[in-house]
């Protein structure tokens, strides 16, 4: 099939060869040819036996795969020499010599097998080799000898109904199948869950069962032992569930500093805040007092008036000239026409050169001079604290 | 003439031991071994904490030593096992039986290290079979998980198995197999005599899943727990009420099945897991979607090169020929 060229393929196709059948055919003969070969030599009866394991569970195989190809069936019926033609058991001298030749007339059978277990269709031939390595996974067929596999069972059963003593085996099946309490394989959690539910339930069930047939079950607890786990890896167990716990204490001592922190910048803001609010509040009130001398002005002496509402002027205006909302506002310093235009037009006007330089007033204003921010650099620890940080 | 005086004397001894029953004893000895190459070399990798490994991390590139590790645990926890030194073979496993049959074991548990990461785990049963071969995966042993719980050294499981292996022949198999080699026998010469441990077998996502837990059982009232102290046979049926919970052991494994052989390390192959996909297959298949990768933008600048090149845009490369609608034909 596989060696083939496409030439002879088409040829084939032509004639109709079909080339199953002649590969069946050849199979059979060489079966037969083995089989006269084997009668002749001495066989040990465990192959019998293996044969006559087998030849059942071929039929059976047969009825549970319906829709396979003949091919298939050749190949189960020829599985146990092969194995032990690749396996070699406690050999004796004759049968190696035998299974050498088996082995020598299936080493290019076993290549097209290797194909033809995984491609039973026989439609197969004339498909490109790309397209054949892609459809080879899906059309895989599980060996499951199920005859043989509860022969073997019933081989090496032990026992483990009600008819003898719990204590000779201690095993339990579970009521329920865990796989179905496992709705995601990947997800660790309920996996484990799922794991320790199902041995939780045996020991339960174990548990009575034991005390009931009187086994002694708990330990007491002048007891001891060899453990699995020695002393030295127990204690290392505990250092390391100390060392977490430890962790997990100080990070959420620094979450809590840390949030704290953030709490102290919250107040700060808040402060401000309030003190801007009290500031307005105070200008609030400076401005109802002047509408009320205002009010009061027509009553009054227009001097005194006046001379009160210079000074009022004079603290709003201070106040709005920091805030800088209203320069306008300062009616009086506007300067003429004239001027205005120009500086619409050229802008305010005067040098631009030199505004920055430093001069004697500047230079003696020492408002924004703070102490703290010129310490940039922490201070260098004494001696003794550098050599306690040395050792550390 | 002593040694056939012995066989007739244990002959007789068991004759007289089960004859009340009349059903065989649970004898079990387990041979334990590994291949050569399962301390190959170390693989680091990013994660460190074991308990957070994805579950679908399936290729054991961890550390390779942790093989020969898991191989101790599992000793030390079947006092019914006889371990070996390293077998130095990986295709006569045949010889196995008869190291089996030299040690008097009647079970093997065989770890065949494959390229320093990949484990795979023969249980056989020695004189006829049957043979199981898994692939192990997700392993963490004892040392790595720090898990609290802790057992007596040789006491005797309870073992714990899953429905699903009561549904399938091969399953059945299987268990049958993990109740030889993971059960303690009933008298066995080394085990204590308490409960204190029960092991695991689940199934789940076509694998099976091994834990091992302790049993630690927590008194309800402190009242009752005196009455059970003054009177022991009352309290037998009292002293199911107490609380039970349990506390890992240690080690994690997950083992797929691959095949099962009739025989013992030999015989006709009676089962076999097609879903099984060999690492070295998965490795391949990863190596081969990165050089994809690569292929592709290679082929993507070769193409680039040649576009070029036809249009006539590359210095040394052949220039495009002239017709007579070219610009510098057409205005020259």
């Amino acid at each position: 099939m596989v060696t083939k060229s496409k030439l002879k393929m088409a040829l084939a196709a032509e004639k109709g060869v079909d080339f199953a059948k002649l590969k069946q055919q050849k199979k059979a003969k060489e079966a037969a040819k083995r089989k006269a070969h084997k009668a002749s030599d001495k066989k040990p009866e465990s192959e019998d036996e293996d044969a006559l394991d087998e030849a059942p569970g071929a039929t059976a195989d047969d009825q549970e795969k319906m829709n396979l190809d003949a091919i298939y069936e050749s190949d189960t019926s020829e599985s146990s020499i092969e194995m032990e033609a690749r396996l070699p058991r406690k050999a004796k001298p004759d049968q190696s010599k035998n299974s050498q030749q088996e082995k020598e007339a299936n080493d290019d059978q076993m290549e097209d097998e290797s194909d033809d277990e995984e491609i039973p269709v026989s439609d197969l031939e004339d498909l490109e080799e790309e397209e054949r390595e892609d459809i080879v996974p899906h059309t895989r067929l599980t060996i499951n000898n199920t005859s043989a596999l509860l022969a073997a069972l019933d081989r090496i059963s032990i026992p483990t109904d009600n008819s003898v003593p719990f204590a000779t085996h201690q095993s339990i099946v579970s009521s329920a199948q865990t796989s179905e309490s496992i709705p995601d394989v990947s997800d660790d959690l309920q996996r484990e869950l799922a794991f320790y539910s199902q041995c939780l339930e045996a020991v339960r069930q174990g548990r009575s069962r034991l005390i009931r047939e009187g086994v002694p079950f708990s330990r007491p607890k002048d007891y001891f032992a060899e453990m699995v786990k020695e002393d030295a890896h127990m204690e290392k167990i505990k250092a390391k569930l100390i060392e977490e716990a430890s962790a997990k204490k100080a990070a959420a001592e620094a979450r809590k500093l840390r949030d704290l922190k953030k709490f102290g910048k919250q107040v700060q803001v808040s402060k401000l805040q309030e003190r801007q609010k009290a500031k307005r509040e105070v200008l609030d009130k400076i401005k109802t007092l002047k509408r009320k001398r205002q009010e009061h002005s027509s009553d009054v002496g227009t001097k005194e008036a006046d001379i009160f509402d210079v000074s009022v002027d004079n603290e709003i205006a201070k106040h709005s000239q920091r805030s800088g909302t209203g320069r306008q506002q300062s009616g009086a310093r506007t300067p003429n026409a004239k001027r205005q235009k120009k500086n619409e037009k050229y802008g305010f006007g005067g040098k631009k050169r030199h505004a920055k330089a430093g001069d004697a007033v500047s230079s003696g204003d020492l408002s924004r001079f703070n102490v703290k921010k010129m310490k940039g650099k922490a201070s260098r620890p004494g001696k003794s604290r550098r050599k306690a940080a040395a050792s550390k | 003439m002593a040694a056939v005086y012995k066989s007739l004397s244990k002959s007789d001894s068991e004759k007289h031991e089960p004859s009340t029953n009349g059903i065989k004893k649970n004898k079990q000895r387990v041979l334990i071994l590994s291949s050569r190459g399962v301390t190959y070399r170390q693989v680091l990798i990013a994660a460190t904490d074991p308990l957070h490994w994805p579950s679908g991390f399936f290729f054991s590139d961890k550390f390779a030593h942790r093989h020969r590790h898991l191989l101790n645990d599992l000793a030390s926890l079947l006092p019914h096992g006889r371990k070996d030194a390293k077998f130095d073979s990986k295709s006569r496993l045949g010889e196995l039986n008869e190291l089996a049959e030299l040690y008097n074991c009647n079970n093997v548990l065989f770890f065949e290290a494959r390229k320093g990461k990949d484990l795979y785990v023969w249980l056989s049963k020695v004189p006829n079979g049957p043979t199981v071969k898994f692939h192990l995966q997700n392993l963490h042993t004892m040392e790595e998980l720090h898990f609290t719980g802790n057992c007596l050294k040789g006491s005797r499981p309870i073992l714990s198995f899953d429905a699903a292996f009561e549904t399938q022949p091969h399953f059945r198999v299987m268990k049958e197999l993990f109740l030889h080699t993971f059960g303690v026998p009933q008298g066995a010469r080394k085990s204590k005599p308490f409960i204190d441990h029960v092991m695991g077998f689940s199934i789940a996502d076509g694998k099976i899943w091994i834990r091992n837990y302790q049993i630690s059982e927590v008194e309800q009232t402190k009242t009752k727990g005196d009455e059970e102290e003054g009177s022991e046979s009352a309290a037998a049926g009292k002293n199911s009420n107490s609380d039970i919970n349990l506390v890992e052991i240690g080690p994690r494994f997950v083992l797929t099945p691959l095949v099962i052989q009739e025989g013992s390390f030999g015989g006709p192959i009676i089962y076999e897991n097609r879903e099984f996909v060999s690492p070295n297959q998965i490795r391949a298949d990863i190596r081969r979607a990165k050089a994809a990768r690569h292929n592709g933008r290679a082929e993507q600048v070769a193409g680039r090169f040649a576009k070029k090149n036809e249009l006539g845009l590359r210095s040394n490369g052949n220039r495009r020929a002239k017709d007579e609608l070219d610009k510098t034909a057409l205005f020259a």
